[in-house]
């Protein structure tokens, strides 16, 4: 009987020692966000008192004037980012169903081990290939481009090929292997029973596809192609390599742009003026907000989409 | 007597080093310093890292560099850090203010930028300054504009759009380049000026040299600047250009030398920019890296020791160190240069007095 109540004791411990280290780190990782927000806001002081909310719609970005504003690469970040998104989410879905209800096992296998490697891909490697093969494929398609509008300010800045479209195609091909195998994972989880009931129905596999499973995993595809949202808009390797790194307002696709991680990346080592370091830290300030606000409005899609 | 109190010091110190080396340092002595750090500038890393490691053979003291930017080690040193920062700009007043003390320039080498193009057949191109800076200013914008031809009467250049190339990050390449169009344009000083990062009128970036020399490769017409050091190891071709004195001067490790071998330009603390310089021969878009250290050594600490070492680190770079430049393509320090150096070494100071 002692023996046993012994026992008990030393389980109850052992609970409330996990309990209070599990809640230690939920509290760190909570407590981590929230520094990381205070760290940016204080550190960017010198900037925002410079500049003001105006850092946020101007465009003019001039290290020699001390002249900063975030305008076109927060419309950089934005335009890639769901750029890629679109281009990306049809390939995506296409690819998660196929595997999930179309492909045997001998062909799914192989293929999910390749997305799977191709996810893991160092972004380095990306851009790289951007460079040397995307890159001059965008370079030709803009030439075409041009002979066919007939317009030489379309194309203005060259046809070097780096540019927005080039970090869009990059960055579409980059968050693929995420947005496709999360959504192809809920996909595998949708019971079977509900499947097999449509069909015993008379539905056809499209028609299964269409009103049972695709409806059961919206929640997750949404999570899914957010989460591959924020890849996107935080890359920054491959996005320097390829888009052209120009840090004035993009006009068209094919202009040079930049994004606020790939600006961060380039000027923050030899930056040395306290201005000059407090703008590109707001910078990574504004990343950080619309990196929130995507995530919030997510959860508001997510929940809309439930009620109804 | 003075004197007589700094010899048995020095002694004391090569013993020490000696013992060190040898592996039996006693621990009751004051320990000799044979760690030196320093922090900076990413161009002259692969000479200072072979600087270093030979001087580690020769006397026995290690010293770190990390090459992690030229603003990285003036914050570093800002923040005593470190034992000296590189930086391959010198010091804006304002930089110096934040410093808190007087900091010596001490350059190491001569580093040149050269124009770097893509061209079918890789025609030996000539440029002049007002050319140049209209080209990045993306006022001439073929390849067959008139203003390039008539500098190079035996080519044909073809009827091809000009990319412009630039360093999309903050650099001292972009610094040195800047300035010279700053030095040779009335409209580039006005309209965009000189930096580690500008406004860049035209054309699109790439992140370090290699990105630069990378966009060049891939793209017909392309021109952009990069280091000598860097088109020479990637047998990029580049651009005469014509000197101050209305030469063409192809960029070479002796051509750079003689941009610096001007003496009576140099100023006695060496804070200076030596781009589109008057000599003869001189390659118009050279500058010096330096290394940073503060003048008075007696701060945050620090001991004799270690300002003696580095003295003696600054004093071996300075004369036979030079010899290791011109193997890795950096051109070595002309003459005058080295006198004003040593001469500086030699003003540092530890609590006021001259270091031993």
């Amino acid at each position: 009987m002692a023996q046993r109540s012994h026992s008990d004791r030393r389980e109850l411990i052992r609970e409330h020692a996990f309990s209070a280290a599990g809640l230690t780190a939920a509290i760190a990782l909570v407590a981590t966000i929230v520094l990381f927000f205070v760290q940016l806001f204080v550190t960017s002081r010198a900037s925002r008192t410079a500049f003001g909310l105006s850092f946020l719609w101007r465009s003019e970005w001039n290290p020699v004037t001390e002249q900063f504003a975030a305008l076109p690469m927060v419309v950089g970040t934005l335009a890639t980012g769901f750029g890629a998104l679109l281009i990306s989410t049809p390939f995506a879905l296409g690819i998660a169903i196929f595997l999930a209800d179309y492909a045997g096992k001998k062909v799914a296998e192989p293929i999910k081990y390749l997305i799977g490697l191709l996810g893991g891909l160092p972004s380095v490697i990306f851009g790289l290939w951007g460079l040397f093969v995307l890159v001059p494929l965008v370079s030709k398609f803009e030439v075409w481009f041009g002979n066919l509008v007939g317009s030489e300010a379309l194309v203005a800045s060259g046809t070097t090929g780096v540019g927005l479209l080039a970090a869009i195609l990059l960055l579409a091909i980059m968050i693929l292997p995420f947005s496709s195998s999360l959504i192809l994972e809920s996909l595998l989880v949708v019971p079977a029973e509900l499947k097999e009931g449509a069909l015993a129905l008379g539905a056809t596999k499209w028609d299964t596809i269409q009103s049972i499973e695709l409806p059961y995993v919206r929640k997750s595809t949404v999570g899914a192609l957010v989460l591959s949202l924020g890849r996107a808009l935080g890359e920054t390797m491959a996005v320097t390599m390829v888009i052209g790194n120009g840090m004035k307002m993009p006009r068209t696709l094919f202009d040079p742009g930049n994004t606020l991680a790939s600006a961060i990346a380039n000027q923050f080592l030899e930056a040395t003026s306290p201005l000059y370091v407090a703008s590109l830290i707001e910078l990574a300030l504004i990343l950080f907000v619309i990196a929130i606000i995507i995530n919030i409005a997510a959860r508001v899609i997510l929940r809309r989409g439930v009620q109804q | 007597m003075k004197n007589h109190g700094r010899l048995p010091l020095i002694a004391a110190t090569l013993l020490m080093i000696g013992l060190a080396l040898s592996g039996c340092s006693s621990s009751s002595q004051a320990p000799a310093v044979t760690n030196l750090s320093g922090a900076g500038a990413t161009f002259p890393y692969p000479l200072y890292s072979k600087m270093f490691d030979t001087y580690n053979g020769v006397t026995g003291v290690r010293v770190n560099y990390n090459s992690i930017g030229s603003g990285g080690g003036i914050k570093a040193l800002t923040d005593k850090t470190v034992d000296f920062g590189a930086s391959d700009a010198f010091l804006t007043d304002e930089e110096e203010a934040a410093m808190g003390a007087p900091v010596l320039h001490i350059p190491t080498c001569v580093g040149s930028v050269v124009l770097s193009y893509n061209l079918d057949g890789n025609p030996a191109l000539k440029l002049d300054g007002t050319v140049v800076a209209n080209i990045f200013l993306g006022k001439i914008t073929r390849w067959n504009d008139a203003s390039i031809t008539a500098l190079n009467p035996g080519l044909s250049l073809p009827n091809l759009a000009i990319t412009v190339v630039h360093r999309s990050d903050g650099s001292g390449t972009t610094s040195i380049f800047t300035s010279y169009l700053s030095a040779v344009s009335a409209e580039w000083k006005s309209s965009v000026g000189a930096g580690k990062s500008v406004s860049w009128p035209a054309g699109v970036g790439g992140k370090g040299n290699d990105g630069v020399a990378g966009m060049i490769s891939q793209a017909k017409g392309s021109i952009g600047y990069i280091e000598l050091v860097y088109a020479v190891q990637s047998n990029m071709p580049f651009a005469s250009l014509m000197n101050a004195s209305g030469k063409f001067v192809v960029p070479s490790l002796s051509s750079s030398g003689a941009a610096a071998a001007v003496a009576s330009d140099l100023p006695d603390d060496l804070r200076v920019n030596i781009v589109n310089s008057p000599g003869a021969d001189a390659y118009p878009i050279s500058s010096f890296t330096w290394i940073l250290v503060y003048k008075e050594q007696d701060y945050a600490g620090r001991t004799l020791g270690q300002a003696q070492a580095l003295k003696n680190l600054l004093t071996w770079v300075l004369t036979d160190g030079q010899a290791i430049n011109a193997g890795l393509s950096y051109a070595r320090l002309p003459e005058p240069a080295v006198t004003k150096a040593l001469a500086l070494v030699g003003s540092m100071t530890y609590d006021g007095t001259a270091i031993p």
